[in-house]
């Protein structure tokens, strides 16, 4: 973890020289935890596109004025919430609160046509369970999908949970989540100890 | 409900087996190529010289769109400020193209360039400061104001319109 962040911090500093090279590898690198972010907040994909790329231009324009280059991916994340945020309230949305289990607002989980057909049968009912699960697991379901993956404290800012909460909250929605698998898929048998 | 479930997570083996399940389900959900290569194309923007305009003010945000909700005729008000200039922009939505009318404050001519992610458009503001911008594609933009009192560049925050 430690020598990621250094690694982005490198990257940082190469690119504030002047590297396009570098900046093409952060984005490469950090683009798909961005792009989670967005998704987690209920966007659409063509809204989630505008976050995507409102977050890499602000970084672009505030490349010298990052304090802790070695955070960057930290500043991305918050600044794709807070992005996602403006979004939903510019559509009249309500904003999401990661411990609300009775949250109703619509999320996810539409996918592209294309990544559907070359789909594997399992990714396709892992997705399809997801997509079945309450609108607050299915949140923190695509946080955990993000590669590489967010820590559990990064999990807690980014869907405004309560500390503490993570664990039992994602154990439920795991829960869930492995019996509807299991239900749709019965030649997957999972045996508990 | 079996033990599995509330044990933390420290708890491996089901658990691992899982997230390896939900990692790869996120395949399908990738960020599109063209986002990528637009978010890549955007370092081209870096001005180290530019003084920031930040967003003081969206009417969007407030909820107040002022000519009906969304839609043909729906104009958006932008308030961006930095120490020493003030832009405000109307954003007249139409489908997916939108018509920008802005005014430099103090007024005084420049020229403004819209930076957008398929492209830049660059405008004159007259001697009152008046400036405008038809048929944009919807989007994140910038507005990046030069030629003003002082010699300073602008460059205001990034707002999808």
């Amino acid at each position: 973890m430690a020598d990621r962040a250094e690694d982005d911090a490198d990257l940082v500093r190469r690119a504030r020289a002047g590297d396009a090279g570098a900046w093409d590898a952060l984005v490469e690198r950090l683009g798909s935890r961005v792009w989670a972010v967005a998704r987690a907040q209920g966007l659409n994909r063509a809204d989630a596109d505008d976050v995507f790329q409102i977050t890499w231009m602000r970084l672009v324009t505030h490349l010298d004025a990052i304090r802790e280059p070695e955070r960057v991916s930290a500043w991305l994340a918050a600044t794709a919430r807070h992005e996602s945020f403006r979004v939903l309230r510019r559509n009249g949305r309500q904003i999401p609160s990661g411990d609300d289990e009775d949250f109703e607002g619509t999320v996810l989980l539409e996918q592209p046509l294309d990544a559907r057909i070359l789909a594997d049968e399992r990714q396709k009912a892992v997705w399809d369970a997801v997509a079945t699960l309450p609108p607050h697991c299915q949140r923190l379901m695509r946080l955990l999908m993000a590669d590489p993956p967010f820590t559990y404290e990064q999990i807690t800012e980014l869907l405004d949970m309560r500390p503490g909460s993570i664990g039992p909250t994602r154990a439920r929605c795991l829960e869930k989540l492995r019996r509807r698998l299991g239900a749709m898929d019965d030649k997957h048998e999972r045996t508990t100890s | 409900m079996s033990g599995t479930g509330d044990s933390g997570f420290d708890e491996l083996g089901l658990d691992d087996a899982l997230h390896a399940d939900l990692q790869l389900a996120g395949r399908l959900d990738e960020v599109p190529a063209e986002s990528v290569a637009a978010a890549k194309a955007s370092f081209a923007w870096r001005t180290m010289d530019a003084e920031l305009a930040e967003l003081a003010a969206d009417s969007a945000e407030e909820g107040k769109l002022l000519a009906g909700v969304r839609g043909p005729g729906a104009v958006r008000m932008l308030t961006f400020e930095s120490p020493t200039l003030t832009v405000e922009v109307e954003v007249l939505e139409d489908g997916s193209r939108r018509r920008l009318v802005g005014q430099l404050v103090p007024p005084q001519a420049g020229r403004v360039e819209v930076r957008h992610s398929r492209g830049t458009v660059t405008v004159a503001a007259d001697d009152l400061g008046r400036f405008s911008v038809d048929d944009l594609a919807a989007g994140p933009l910038s507005l990046h104001c030069s030629g003003i009192a002082g010699g300073k560049e602008i460059a205001t925050d990034w707002v999808p319109v």
